[in-house]
């Protein structure tokens, strides 16, 4: 006896007849079905399911289309995100940040200015993972949106594509109502080496948020900016640990030998962590003046405290 | 369904790729990719949907040497260290340099890893020589992606069908396989001009303490067909004595992944609050101080995370109940435990063979070759050291990509069709019988002697024992075993690979008499290592019918290492109690 | 030796009302790594007929419906 032993090719006429089928489970299941076969021609018959009566069988096209990529795709889920069902609507948003194609963001293009900003958040980040250069002023023109979630991803869609030009916008950023936009704005500001960025980067180090001032010790540290090093010192006297661990990294990578004795002080804070960040960026910085206070920790309580101490003063010398 | 059928069907192709897991598909992609008209089947016991070790998906990466975090030099040498020496480094090396081309390849597919404000790959320090985590925020989709692209790289995908034997052909290359449909037991011959071996490790070895036959680290269907196949087959394995063993969350079996908590400032205590173990990653020295500890006045373990902030201990928690093993979250809650509340009782796994985290494989060179021509093997049953997630994408490309080309300059081997009419006999005989017994009983009594005798620390005697206990259920397995539908037939298949490597371990134990790698080959009658003899791999193959073992010099070391640089791992118990 | 049949609670529970298998659905049959998910002849239903389980819940997170959830089994509880 003879049998099939791969998995069957898929016959569209059969999947397409399902679609039209009375009950809404046999359609759902038709639309299962149809994304299984992970090929493109799926694509036009499961956008048709797109406008389907039920609800249920909308919601399986706009998750089975996030397997997909390209225009057709990204168009019937731009119609989807607009549906009146919201878990229709969630399940397009999350398909869309799945879409890959550069292509295929025309379609979104169009809604970020859409009245709806469940759709305006949608759109943004389904065009933040393209990095369309023709996106940038959609993204900036969005960063005054009165939804702070939409402001949040049009500063993804601006950070992604490192653009100089959106500069201001990204420091106009740094500066908004919302903590959490301006955590975004601080953290897109990586890639600018420019003095424009790094003064904003400073000021986000007064921020009175502690996740703004957190992320900008963390990316202080990735500019070389040596000089300004008297400002990630200041922040060792943040009253959050989290935010002096991230200073302290940043003084260890950059190497900075004058800030020793401010990264020494670290060295008898209760939070282990931070001990553990401190011995390991004194290690970095390897100046000879950090031996007297690393010595006096060679019997800290914590291991992991001791096995970077050891470590630092190997790296001294 | 499960019904036995009469059925007999032969294919052809260029390449075979048995495993859907993770390295098989990547394998069949590469192949598809490099060779766009080669005829290439990928075999699956389950549904290449959701098959293998990452069926659920994984949270991250643990060893991405991505440029400009750590450099393939660097990791090489930990590798080597964490493997006490043992290692070819020629293969972690060439894994090192292309896994970054894999990542992103991984992340055109759709399978996202966590990146700043700036889209760059948001890569977390852990320790001093490299920094090798990167998060994967959507790892659940992964594979669902590597379907989609085998889907549409027109890979000929055979779910549900199990690889029992290789077929070797006249020249002595590999030359296909016989498969048993796992839902009709129908029989499949594969005539391939190259195999791939992608089959995953031996998880269901030991027995879990929670006495449930599928409560394992490693996902059960992960049975160790693959080591049983590539000695029946004549490869070679290597330093199947280097077993695997993780630490667990008791009574659940996944990962306690003291190290995803580490770097929070979460760690491994004991029952008086106190850390013992300098570092939490996975070491066989870890586990030798993690068993110590346990059988010691100061047990049991605990993974400790409330002395932190309950923001902080809630993310790690939300992070381990997610991915991977997201119905760990259900069983805290029947229990009643909350990370940021108690200290989370610990406890370490059954043994294993999985090189993924140890070293235990079939042996392969750089390019993935077994000793076998023609045959390859990948991912967590083929021999390069803690390869992880990761090393089995890009062993599996590199696998891929050498025996596609393998297979365009050899034509079939012709193999004796005798053999298939053997084979077919021998998957059906407990299927001809009317009484006996059933698989599922065969393999608990096989698996609570491997806990019995085998579990580290390794004792002679003990071990001589279980050798003998083995043989009298091989003579039940073969003679008395008797299974009544087609998933029964899949499940019997299963518990022979189960006893082959109950029967590997063994051997290759005893044969290695020194003790290396911690806990993982502990013998308490060759307590100390002994490099003179012992520098060397262990490789275990059937010759005349006969196991066999043999020691093979390490290959001299491409990345040197200084003499104060080799015991960084036995440096594991803290000394100085504060 | 004649064989017993000894019973066992199950952890995977499928919600008859939600599960769609009598319409074609097979998506938790064909996700269970371990294949212990069939339908049933009698209710067109999907559910468990091995007590097999890895509890790693694919068949949970694909269904389309939200019918099926995966229980700790007994012995780990």
């Amino acid at each position: 006896m003879v049998f099939e032993p791969f998995e069957e090719e898929s016959d569209f006429e059969e999947l397409a007849e399902r679609l039209d089928d009375p009950d809404p489970a046999i359609r759902r299941v038709a639309v299962l079905n149809l994304a299984d076969t992970a090929d493109p021609e799926a694509i036009t018959l499961i956008a048709r399911a797109i406008s389907d009566s039920s609800p249920e069988v909308r919601l399986q096209a706009a998750i089975a289309l996030g397997e997909f990529d390209g225009l057709e795709a990204a168009a019937a889920l731009c119609e989807a995100l607009q549906d009146g069902d919201s878990g229709v609507s969630r399940a397009a948003a999350d398909s869309l940040a799945e879409i890959k194609d550069p292509h295929a963001g025309e379609p979104m293009l169009a809604l970020t200015s859409h009245q709806d900003p469940k759709v305006r958040e949608g759109a943004l980040l389904g065009l933040k993972q393209l990095r369309r250069p023709d996106a940038l002023a959609n993204g900036i023109k969005a960063m005054n949106d009165p939804v702070p979630a939409v402001r949040i991803q049009a500063v993804g869609v601006v950070g992604y594509l490192k653009a100089e030009e959106a500069l201001p916008a990204l420091i106009a950023g740094c500066r908004d109502d919302e903590p959490e936009v301006r955590r975004t704005a601080v953290g897109a500001l990586a890639f600018s080496k420019s003095a424009h960025a790094v003064e904003a980067l400073v000021n986000a180090t007064a921020d009175d948020n502690w996740t703004v001032r957190e992320i900008a010790a963390e990316v202080l540290g990735k500019q070389d900016s040596g000089t300004r090093a008297s400002e990630l010192m200041g922040l060792l006297e943040d009253p959050f640990w989290q935010v002096r661990v991230k200073a302290v990294r940043s003084l260890g990578k950059l190497r900075v030998s004058a800030a020793v004795d401010k990264i020494a002080t670290q060295l008898d804070e209760t939070v282990s962590n931070l001990r553990k960040e401190a011995a390991a960026a004194l290690g970095e910085i390897a100046d000879p003046a950090a031996l007297p206070y690393l010595e006096k920790l060679v019997d800290d309580p914590d291991p992991d405290v001791r096995k970077n101490v050891r470590w630092a003063l190997g790296q001294i010398g | 369904m499960d019904d036995l059928r009469e059925g007999l069907n032969e294919v052809e192709c260029d390449l075979l790729v048995i495993g859907g897991g993770t390295a098989g598909p990547m394998a069949a992609y590469r192949a598809r990719k490099k060779n766009p008209n080669a005829k290439v089947i990928l075999l699956e016991k389950a549904n290449v949907k959701r098959s293998g070790a990452i069926s659920m998906g994984m949270d991250g990466l643990n060893n991405a040497v991505i440029p400009g975090h750590s450099t393939p030099e660097q990791y090489t040498k930990e590798i080597t260290i964490a493997n006490d020496g043992i290692c070819d480094q020629a293969a972690v090396y060439k894994y090192a340099q292309q896994c970054y081309s894999i990542i992103e390849e991984l992340d055109g597919f759709g399978i996202r890893f966590q990146k700043d404000e700036n889209g760059e790959y948001d890569v977390k320090k852990v320790h001093h020589m490299g920094t090798y985590v990167l998060p994967m925020p959507n790892g659940d989709t992964v594979k669902k992606a590597l379907y989609r692209q085998l889907r549409r790289a027109r890979v000929l995908i055979s779910n549900r069908f199990m690889a029992t034997r290789l077929l070797i052909g006249k020249s002595g290359r590999a030359a296909g396989t016989i498969a048993v449909n796992t839902r009709t037991g129908e029989f499949l011959v594969i005539k391939a001009k190259a195999v791939i071996m992608c089959m995953g490790a031996a998880g269901r070895l030991g027995l879990p303490t929670s006495g449930y036959l599928y409560g394992t680290y490693e996902n059960p269907t992960n049975s160790g067909e693959g080591y049983a196949m590539a000695y029946h087959a004549g490869a070679k394995l290597a330093n199947l004595e280097c077993f695997q063993i993780n630490p667990l969350i008791k009574d659940y079996n996944g990962p306690a992944c003291a190290y995803v908590a580490g770097p929070f400032g979460g760690y491994t205590a004991n029952s008086k609050n106190e850390r013992f173990i300098e570092c939490d990653y996975w070491s066989g020295q870890m586990m030798q101080e993690f068993y110590n500890e346990l059988q010691s006045g100061n047990g049991p373990v605990f993974l400790k995370l409330n002395h932190l902030h309950k923001d902080t201990a809630d993310h790690i928690e939300h992070i381990l109940h997610t991915v991977e093993r997201p119905s760990r979250g259900r069983f805290h809650e029947q229990r009643g435990t909350k990370y940021s509340e108690k200290m989370i009782e610990m406890h370490i796994s059954e043994i294993g063979f999985c090189s993924g985290h140890s070293a235990s494989g079939v042996f392969v060179d750089e390019f993935a070759r077994t000793s076998v021509a023609g045959l390859y093997a990948a991912g967590d049953m083929a021999s390069v050291p803690h390869n992880y997630m990761l090393g089995a994408f890009t062993n599996g490309a590199i696998a891929g990509e050498d025996a596609i080309d393998f297979a365009e300059e050899v034509d079939f081997d012709d193999f004796d069709s005798e053999a298939v009419a053997l084979e077919r006999e021998r998957v059906l005989a407990p299927t001809r019988r009317e009484d006996g017994i059933p698989p599922n009983q065969i393999e608990y009594k096989t698996r609570r002697l491997v806990n019995d005798y085998l579990q580290p620390p390794k004792v002679t005697a003990k071990y001589e024992l279980c050798q003998q206990r083995l043989a009298e259920i091989r003579d039940d397995l073969e003679n008395r075993m008797v299974v009544r539908d087609a998933h029964e037939l899949m499940r019997s298949m299963e518990v022979a690979s189960i006893l082959d490597c109950a029967d590997m371990a063994a051997f290759a134990s005893l044969y290695r008499k020194e003790s290396r790698w911690g806990l993982y080959h502990y013998r308490s009658d060759f307590p100390d290592s002994n490099d003179e003899e012992w520098n060397c791999h262990v490789m275990l193959s059937k010759q005349n019918g006969r196991m066999t073992c043999e020691k093979q010099a390490v290959q001299p070391y491409i990345i040197p290492i200084a003499d104060d640089e080799k015991d960084a791992y036995y440096k594991q118990r803290i000394t100085a109690q504060a | 030796m004649p064989l017993a049949n000894t019973p066992t609670s199950v952890p995977v529970e499928v919600d008859e009302g939600k599960c769609i298998a009598d319409k074609g659905c097979t998506v938790c049959v064909d996700v269970c790594p371990l294949d212990v998910l069939r339908i049933s002849d009698l209710t067109g239903k999907a559910y468990m007929k091995y007590d097999e389980c890895w509890y790693c819940m694919p068949c949970e997170a694909d269904c389309p419906t939200d019918a099926v959830t995966v229980n700790i089994p007994y012995l780990l509880r």
